[in-house]
C-alpha cells in the first residue's frame, strides 16, 4: 500500500477530462470546480505536454463555476446552472460537457438534476464525474468516454460493413497524440475502412453521434478506454478488440493482423499492405546502416513510460531496432488483472529478450529496480558496465539518465524539452521517426 | 494577537478588502474619494482561473534542500511540471545544482476521502523522511482535505518528534479564496512561524571576543536590505537590482525565492526590507517589523524608468543618501534614455493593451508610456490598497482615459475588449497571451521567470523585446486567419462586462 506518489506523472481525473473535451472539435467543457484547476492544467501541460496547451477550448478559457466558501457551505448547483446557461450565450460550441471536481462532488452538488433541466436537443449538455480523487487523468479520459457513449452517440440499429471506431490515445497524456491518430486512422483507411477516432482531424460531433453504425470499435491500449468499450458494446452492441500501442513495424504487423482477424478482411489484403509498408520503411533506413555500424549505435536501454508507451517502446527497440531493453518500467498503478495483461505482453517479444518489468510510479527508486536487474561494480577491474546506454521516458528521467551516463529521450508524459506537433511514433512512419529522435539524440553533440 | 498566531493566514478579501471583478477608468480608479475600499462584484458567467496553489508552489519549489508534500486528489500540484523547469534554471542561473523539485502527492482516492486521509498523511511523511531525508517538508492542504476535516497540523505535531525533516502546513485550499495572492501569506505563514527564529548563533555567548569580528558583524547589519523577491524576477532583475544597491554600498539578501530555510533566519538581521512588489509581502513585512523590528519600504516596483528611481528614492531616503540617489538616478536615466532613442520611431504613437498581476500591469503600463506608447487599457488580476499610488500616477500620465479591467483572467472580457480596441501591441502574463494572438494582435509576455523585466536594465531589454516583436508580427497575423477563439459571434457585439455585477457605490468609474 504506497502513501504517496513521487512527482506524479499524470494529472487527475478532472485533468484528464479536460484535455479530453478540450480536444473534442466543437465540444465546450464547463468545469464545475474551484477556480485553480483549469490554470493548474494549463501550466502542468506548459511543462509537460510538449509545447502544447489547451487547444481550441482549453487553458484558461475553460468555462468554469469557481465555486468559493459560499457554495461550499449553501451548496453551488444554482451557480452551475447559471454558468452553464450564460455559456450557451458566450461560447460557440456544439457540445457542452459538465465536468465535477473535488469539491464539488464532496458537497454533493446534483449536476444530473441541473443538466436535465438545462439540455436540448439544440444544445446538448452531458456530464461526467470527474472529482480529482476518483481516480487519474486515464479515468478521466475513460469518464468522458463513457458519458459520450452514454448520453450523446446516438442508438442505432444496423451496423455499417467496414465501419471501425479506434480510440486508446489519451489526449495529452499520450503527448504525440495527433500524429499518433493520424496515422493509424490513415493506416487502417488503406484496410478500406471508414476510421472514426473522435479527437482526429477527419472526426466531427457528428461522425461521434453516429458512431454506434460501427461493427468494430478498436482500442490501441490494454488500460486506457476499455471500460468505455465495455459500456459502448452493452449500449450499442458494437464488440471491441484491444491491441497494443504499435511502435515500429512489428507491433503494427501485429496490430493489423489483429484488425485484419477482427473484421475477417481477406489475409492476401492485409499481408499486402503489411509488405508495402515494410519495404517503404526499410527503404528510408537503408542508408542508415553504415553509419549505426560504424558508429555503433545498438545500446542497452530503460524504457518508462505508461501503459501504452512502456511495452510499445519496448518493443520497438527490442524487436525492430535491435536494441536491448533490460528493464521496462510502467509509471502507472493498474488493478491486479489489468497488470497482469501489461506485464505479460513482456514475455512475448520476438526477439526473446525478456527485460525485467515493474510497476512504479516513483521516479527515483528505478535506479534501485536497474541495480537489481543488473550488478552495480564492486571495483572489480573488468567490470562489464551497463553501457553504453540509453533512457527512454519522460522529461524527468534525465537525472537517472545523466547518473548512469546513458543517453536520453523524452518520450512519455512529462515532456518539458522538446516540441511536439505532428509527430507520431505510431506505426510504420512512427518507428522511422523514434529512430530518427533516439539516434540524433546520441549525435547532438557531434 | 498577531495573525501568525493563528492556524492559517486570513483571505485578503478579509484582511485587506482586495477584489477581483470590477471595471472602470484609470481617471475613475484614480479620483475615487475613498481610495482604500472599493466592494468586489461578481461574475455570472466566469473562465477557470488559478488558485493559491500555483503561486505557493513557486515560491516553494525554489526553496533549497526542502520536499513538498501535495495532501489532496493526485492533480493538485500538476502545475509543479511547468514550475520545474523554471526552478532548474533558476538554480543554474545561481550556481547550484539543476535537480528537478522534489514534490510528492499523498493521491487521496474515493476511501480516503470518505474516511480522511490523516493516516496515510503520517505514513507518507515518515517514508518520505527516511527515503529523501529533505531539510524541510512543506505539507499542502489542498480542497479535499479541508473539507474532510483533516487535522493536518495535529498529524505534523505528533510526528514532527520522530522525523529530522523540519514540517510545516501551508494551507492552499482554492475555494478558500478568490485572491490568488492569499498564497503569499500562506507560505510566508509557516516561515513566520518555524523558521525565522531559527538562529544558530543564539545558543552562542553574545561576546565573541573578537572584537573585530563584532564590528563588521554590526556593519554587515546595517547594510544589509531584504529585497523581497516574487517568482516572476530571474538571477537578472536580481543582478541588476544588486547592482543598483552596490552603488550605494549595500548589499541584497534576496528573500524568499531560492532561500535555504536552514538559512531564512538571516532576515531578520538587516537594517531595511524593501519590497519589489508592494501586493506581494505586506504579511511578512509586517510580522518582521513588529517581531524583529526590521522596518520596511512597500512603494512600488521597480519597473520602468520612473518606478525604479521612485524605488531607488525611497531606499536611499533610509539610508540617508538622497543625494547620492539623485545623481545617481540623473546619470543612469540619461544613459538609458539616449539608448532607447533608437526605438523611439517603431514605438511611437502605438497603442498597448497590459494584463497582468495588480502592481506588475500598471507598472509597465508606465514603462510604456515611457517608450513612447499610448495605452488603449490595462487588466490587473485584482485590487487592494497598493494600486491605488498606480492609478495615480497614470491618470496623471494621460489626456485620455482608457478602460481598466479587474480579473482573475476571464479570457472572454479580453477578447471582447481587444476585438473593439485593436491594440498594436499586448503584453500578457505567462498562460495569458493566447487571447491577443488569435485575435492577431503582437503579444509580448509581461512575466517570464529569466527575462529581464527589472530596474534601467529591465527597462531596456523590454525595449529591445517589444522592437522585435513589432519587427515581425507574422506568427500571430496569420494564426488570426486561420484559428478561431472558443467565443459565439454575437458576444463580441456585446458589452464586455456583460456578466459583471459591479458592487454599488463609489467604486464605478
Amino acid at each position: 500500500m504506497r502513501n504517496f506518489i513521487e512527482r506524479p506523472r499524470y494529472s487527475c481525473a478532472l485533468g484528464g477530462a479536460l484535455a479530453t473535451v478540450s480536444a473534442l472539435p466543437g465540444a465546450i467543457p464547463i468545469m464545475h470546480a474551484a477556480s485553480g484547476c483549469a490554470g493548474n492544467f494549463a501550466w502542468a501541460a506548459s511543462g509537460g505536454t510538449g509545447l502544447q496547451i489547451g487547444g481550441h477550448c482549453g487553458g484558461l478559457s475553460v468555462p468554469s463555476s469557481n465555486v468559493q466558501e459560499s457554495e461550499v457551505v449553501f451548496g453551488g448547483a444554482e451557480r452551475l446552472r447559471e454558468q452553464i446557461e450564460n455559456t450557451f450565450e458566450v461560447m460557440d460550441g456544439k457540445l457542452y460537457v459538465v465536468l465535477t471536481g473535488c469539491v464539488t462532488e464532496m458537497i454533493g452538488d446534483d449536476m444530473r438534476a441541473v443538466i436535465g433541466e438545462v439540455t436540448s436537443p439544440e444544445r446538448p449538455v452531458i456530464g461526467a464525474e470527474t472529482a480529482g480523487f476518483k481516480g487519474n487523468s486515464y479515468f478521466g479520459y475513460d469518464a468522458v468516454l463513457k458519458c459520450l457513449f452514454r448520453d450523446f452517440v446516438e442508438k442505432s440499429g444496423a451496423k455499417v460493413k467496414n465501419k471501425v471506431n479506434l480510440w486508446g490515445i489519451a489526449p495529452m497524456l499520450d503527448v504525440f497524440w495527433r500524429g499518433n491518430i493520424e496515422v493509424l486512422c490513415g493506416l487502417l483507411t488503406r484496410l478500406g475502412l471508414d476510421v472514426n477516432a473522435f479527437f482526429g482531424e477527419r472526426d466531427s460531433l457528428d461522425r461521434l453521434r453516429t458512431s454506434s453504425s460501427a461493427e468494430l470499435n478498436i482500442v490501441v491500449s490494454d488500460a486506457y478506454g476499455v471500460e468505455a468499450a465495455r459500456l459502448f458494446e452493452e449500449e450499442h452492441g458494437t464488440p471491441f478488440i484491444t491491441v497494443p500501442l504499435p511502435i515500429g513495424p512489428s507491433g503494427t504487423d501485429a496490430f493489423l493482423r489483429k484488425v485484419g482477424e477482427a473484421l475477417s478482411i481477406k489475409d492476401s489484403v492485409v499481408s499486402g499492405i503489411i509488405e508495402k509498408e515494410n519495404e517503404t520503411y526499410y527503404r528510408y533506413l537503408d542508408p542508415l546502416t553504415d553509419p549505426y555500424n560504424d558508429f555503433d549505435m545498438q545500446r542497452y536501454a530503460v524504457v518508462i513510460g505508461d501503459c501504452n508507451y512502456s511495452y510499445g517502446l519496448t518493443k520497438f527497440l527490442a524487436d525492430d531496432l535491435g536494441w536491448i531493453p533490460e528493464l521496462a518500467v510502467c509509471t502507472d498503478e493498474p488493478k491486479e488483472e489489468l497488470a497482469e495483461v501489461v506485464a505479460g505482453r513482456f514475455a512475448t517479444l520476438e526477439s526473446g529478450l525478456r527485460p525485467s518489468f515493474v510497476f512504479e510510479t516513483d521516479g527515483s527508486e528505478i535506479i534501485r529496480h536497474l541495480s537489481e536487474r543488473w550488478p552495480s561494480s564492486r571495483g572489480e577491474r573488468y567490470y562489464h558496465a551497463f553501457s553504453p546506454a540509453f533512457v527512454v521516458g519522460s522529461s524527468l528521467d534525465r537525472e537517472l539518465a545523466a547518473s548512469i551516463g546513458a543517453g536520453h529521450l523524452s518520450v512519455s508524459f512529462p515532456i518539458v524539452n522538446r516540441a511536439v506537433l505532428d509527430r507520431s511514433y505510431a506505426g510504420y512512419r512512427g518507428g522511422l521517426h523514434l529512430v530518427e529522435d533516439l539516434l540524433g539524440a546520441i549525435v547532438a553533440g557531434r | 494577537m498577531s495573525y501568525f498566531d493563528e492556524k492559517e493566514p486570513p483571505k485578503r478579501e478579509d484582511r485587506l478588502q482586495a477584489c477581483i471583478a470590477h471595471h472602470g477608468t484609470i481617471c475613475g480608479l484614480a479620483n475615487r474619494k475613498n481610495c482604500k475600499c472599493m466592494n468586489d462584484g461578481d461574475r455570472l458567467f466566469t473562465q477557470g482561473s488559478i488558485c493559491q496553489l500555483l503561486p505557493a508552489l513557486a515560491m516553494m519549489d525554489s526553496f533549497a534542500d526542502s520536499a513538498i508534500l501535495l495532501h489532496g486528489a493526485v492533480g493538485c500540484g500538476s502545475c509543479a511540471h511547468a514550475q520545474n523547469a523554471v526552478t532548474k534554471a533558476g538554480n543554474a542561473a545561481r550556481g547550484r545544482p539543476a535537480k528537478d523539485t522534489l514534490w510528492l502527492s499523498t493521491a487521496l482516492d474515493e476511501t480516503d476521502v470518505i474516511s480522511g486521509g490523516e493516516v496515510k498523511l503520517g505514513a507518507a511523511i515518515r517514508e518520505i523522511d527516511s527515503r529523501y531525508r529533505p531539510g524541510d517538508l512543506f505539507v499542502v492542504v489542498t480542497c479535499a482535505p479541508a473539507l474532510t476535516g483533516d487535522d493536518v497540523d495535529g498529524v505534523i505535531r505528533n510526528i514532527q518528534p520522530q522525523v529530522s525533516a523540519r514540517l510545516h502546513a501551508v494551507y492552499c485550499q482554492g475555494f478558500k479564496t478568490k485572491i490568488w495572492a492569499t498564497a503569499y501569506d500562506s507560505v510566508y505563514h509557516p516561515l513566520g512561524r518555524d523558521l525565522l527564529g531559527l538562529d544558530p548563533e543564539e545558543d552562542e555567548p553574545v561576546f565573541t571576543g573578537d572584537e573585530l569580528a563584532d564590528i563588521k558583524d554590526e556593519y554587515r547589519r546595517k547594510h544589509a536590505v531584504n529585497v523581497m523577491t516574487v517568482s516572476s524576477m530571474g538571477r537578472v532583475d536580481e543582478l541588476e537590482l544588486q547592482r543598483i544597491l552596490s552603488s550605494f554600498n549595500l548589499t541584497a539578501n534576496f528573500f524568499p525565492l531560492f532561500a535555504r530555510p536552514e538559512e531564512m533566519y538571516r532576515v531578520t538581521q538587516a537594517a531595511v526590507s524593501i519590497s519589489t512588489c508592494p501586493t506581494h509581502d505586506d504579511y511578512l513585512l509586517d510580522h518582521l517589523k513588529e517581531k524583529y523590528g526590521i522596518p520596511c519600504i512597500i512603494s512600488t516596483m521597480p519597473i520602468g524608468i520612473e518606478n525604479t528611481g521612485q524605488w531607488i528614492r525611497d531606499l536611499a531616503t533610509f539610508f540617508g543618501l538622497e543625494a547620492q540617489a539623485e545623481r545617481f538616478i540623473e546619470q543612469e536615466t540619461a544613459e538609458l534614455k539616449s539608448a532607447l532613442k533608437q526605438f523611439e520611431p517603431a514605438f511611437s504613437g502605438k497603442r498597448a493593451f497590459v494584463s497582468a498581476g495588480e502592481i506588475r500591469s500598471f507598472v509597465t503600463a508606465g514603462l510604456l508610456i515611457e517608450l513612447g506608447f499610448e495605452i488603449a487599457g490595462i487588466r490587473s488580476f485584482h485590487h487592494d490598497e497598493y494600486a491605488d499610488a498606480e492609478y495615480r500616477k497614470l491618470a496623471a500620465k494621460t489626456d485620455q482615459d482608457y478602460v481598466v479591467n479587474i480579473a482573475n483572467a476571464q479570457p472572454f472580457e479580453e477578447a471582447n475588449l481587444l476585438r473593439k480596441l485593436k491594440p498594436d501591441i499586448f503584453l500578457g502574463h505567462w498562460n495569458g497571451n493566447s487571447t491577443a494572438a488569435k485575435l492577431g494582435v503582437p503579444a509580448s509576455v509581461i512575466y517570464n521567470t529569466g527575462l529581464n523585466f527589472i530596474g534601467y536594465k529591465g527597462v531596456f531589454e523590454i525595449a529591445r523585446r517589444l522592437y522585435k516583436q513589432l519587427t515581425n508580427t507574422a506568427y500571430n497575423r496569420k494564426l488570426s486567419v486561420h484559428v478561431r477563439l472558443p467565443y459565439a459571434e454575437s458576444w463580441y457585439g456585446e458589452d464586455a462586462f456583460k456578466y459583471l455585477r459591479q458592487a454599488g457605490g463609489e467604486a464605478s468609474a
